[in-house]
């Protein structure tokens, strides 16, 4: 399935890709525009390979992909999109002797921001940004998880990019400091094509106008939340007890029971779904095949 | 008191000698030319009404950048002497930054490094400076305890291998994903790492080299051996695993060396046929890596 957009910034043809014998991506359509896009989809489903290849960082076994009509094959252009990009990678490691300042002037570098007074300015920029200039010198051994992921983000946002990947970057962050994630996203100057991934449905919700929800490698739906959520539109029911005939059942922090199914149970309320109901019915729905 | 602040297309002095409300705000903006800065600059020194007027002309969300830029100037730190002796010498001034996340030039594995070449090369000096009676006699004619040579021999290319291989292998850089989706060439922050780490961990090797007994030459006899060891694991490592590479590297110095040293002459790894071999794999190792260097800017060895 294809999200066909006019102004299209990213775009992936056939992209596949194998580790072993394990496909990790297979024929992946997809096309990304200014804006945020959320990226949804169970552990193992190809978020992060396919975040990986759009990050340059991996290459896909077949297929075709063009960031701002850049290929990533020819060198001079793969170097021109790393220039605008920026990447928070799932398993960012970190050298933990640094200081907090050390490693996103470090990262500036690389990013070839060279000038001493501009890497100052970004980094004092990124700290600020994600609510870290009180840890500038703190060395990152000394850092919480959740400031070492707002660390990730701060040097994804160096040198101002036009294209942000962003895989999982709201692991480990508390509810405020997600509140705050969406907020300096939603605030980006530039309308940058930002793509992340998560597995909280309420992130995709809050922030992110269009979604694509990968499954087993492929893309399951490309579209907006709304549409996501209208997937499981006349499948979602509440009801006081627990219902074995659904495909899932949840109790509610209501204590009512939230089932989804193909029918209602017995004295069942039918609610509006979430986008993490059409999530579910989506993923079920795959599952089942 | 008359006016100091020359000028006719600057803002005005006031009529009292003082500087006037938009000379204050040009100042307070950075628009006005270095001179009459330095007069403005020069009367607030001594004008408490003058400074609490600039005051009002301030902008205070650009004091509040500048406060943050100036902390993090400070966080990062100026790198220090090392930084300043290399800018000295021409190295541009964020190359020191590349090398801060390079393991093998912190000073735990410097110490590291010292500390096995003076335990390697601990019985070889005593037996040099006469602490301890020589075992033996083999080898060049003139040298009669070149035998006690063989652990340094072994250990020293070793060290320096050891050192470079740090420097590139992605194990030991936690961040290496970013520098690969970084722009920054790939090849050059390689060499850049590998050429550092070697120097930092040859220089110890060779001047431990003056200590020990044997020909005078020993100390440069060392820095073909080494550098053929680091361009051979590096040449290797864009066709096979980087680790494999790096002990492949390991075992071509340690066989011979061993072989050598069992039939107790185990300075011939250095002397002249081991010297033009090692030429020959430098030379050959640099024409691979050359050829190949694109493997590096993509992140992946081989």
């Amino acid at each position: 399935m294809t999200l066909n957009v006019s102004t299209t910034a990213v775009r992936a043809d056939g992209l596949s890709r194998r580790y072993g014998a394990t496909r990790a991506l297979n024929e992946v359509d997809l096309t990304l525009e200014r804006g945020i896009t959320g990226l949804l989809g169970p552990n193992g489903a190809g978020k992060t390979t396919a975040l990986s290849i759009l990050a340059t960082v991996s290459e896909p076994d077949a297929g075709r992909l063009s960031v701002f009509g850049l290929d990533p094959r020819d060198a001079a252009e793969r170097v021109e999109i790393r220039r605008r990009l920026g990447y928070l990678p799932q398993d960012l490691g970190y050298h933990r002797h640094f200081t907090a300042a050390g490693f996103l002037d470090y990262v500036a570098i690389l990013k070839e921001i060279t000038g001493r007074r501009r890497r100052a300015e970004e980094v004092a920029r990124v700290l600020a940004a994600t609510g870290l200039e009180g840890r500038a010198r703190t060395r990152i051994r000394a850092l919480s998880g959740g400031m070492r992921q707002r660390l990730g983000i701060a040097q994804a946002l160096l040198g101002r990019p036009e294209l942000l990947v962003l895989d999982e970057p709201t692991a480990g962050l508390d509810p405020e400091q997600r509140l705050r994630f969406r907020e300096l996203l939603s605030g980006l100057p530039g309308d940058p094509v930002i793509v992340l991934s998560t597995h909280q449905a309420d992130d995709i919700a809050a922030i992110c106008p269009k979604v694509i929800v990968l499954l087993q490698g492929q893309v399951s739906f490309a579209g907006t939340p709304a549409d996501l959520a209208a997937t499981a539109s006349g499948r979602v029911w509440t009801a006081g007890d627990r219902d074995t005939r659904a495909h899932l059942s949840w109790r509610g922090g209501d204590n009512r029971w939230r089932h989804i199914g193909d029918q209602p149970p017995a004295g069942a309320e039918l609610v509006t779904p979430t986008v993490e109901d059409g999530y579910l019915v989506l993923s079920h729905t795959a599952g089942a095949r | 008191m008359t006016s100091s602040f020359p000028g006719a297309a600057e803002p005005a002095a006031g009529a009292d000698g003082h500087p006037g409300a938009d000379l204050l705000a040009g100042y307070a903006a950075g628009t006005v030319d270095q001179v009459v800065a330095w007069s403005v600059e020069a009367h607030l020194i001594g004008c408490a009404r003058c400074r609490s007027a600039l005051s009002a002309h301030v902008d205070a969300e650009r004091l509040a950048r500048n406060r943050s830029v100036l902390l993090a100037r400070a966080a990062i730190g100026d790198g220090g002497q090392v930084r300043r002796v290399l800018c000295r010498c021409g190295v541009p001034d964020y190359v020191p930054g590349l090398l801060a996340a390079t393991p093998s030039l912190r000073r735990s594995w410097l110490l590291s490094v010292l500390g096995v070449l003076a335990m390697v090369a601990g019985e070889a000096a005593a037996v040099g400076i006469g602490w301890m009676p020589a075992r033996g006699s083999a080898g060049v004619p003139g040298h009669p305890d070149l035998e006690v040579l063989a652990p340094f021999l072994l250990v020293a290319p070793l060290l320096v291998l050891a050192g470079v291989a740090a420097a590139f292998l992605p194990m030991f850089d936690p961040a290496c994903r970013l520098a690969v989706a970084a722009p920054f060439p790939g090849f050059t922050l390689l060499l850049v790492r590998s050429v550092s780490a070697l120097a930092a961990t040859l220089v110890p090797a060779a001047a431990t080299a003056f200590f020990l007994p044997g020909p005078g030459w020993l100390p440069v006899a060392l820095l073909l051996p080494s550098l053929a060891l680091c361009a051979f694991a590096l040449a290797a490592a864009t066709v096979v695993d980087p680790r494999t590479a790096a002990v492949m590297a390991g075992a071509l110095w340690v066989l011979p060396v061993l072989w050598l040293a069992t039939d107790r002459v185990p300075l011939l790894i250095v002397q002249r046929n081991s010297q033009f071999t090692c030429a020959a794999v430098l030379c050959a190792c640099a024409v691979v890596l050359l050829t190949r260097r694109d493997r590096f800017d993509l992140g992946r060895m081989r």
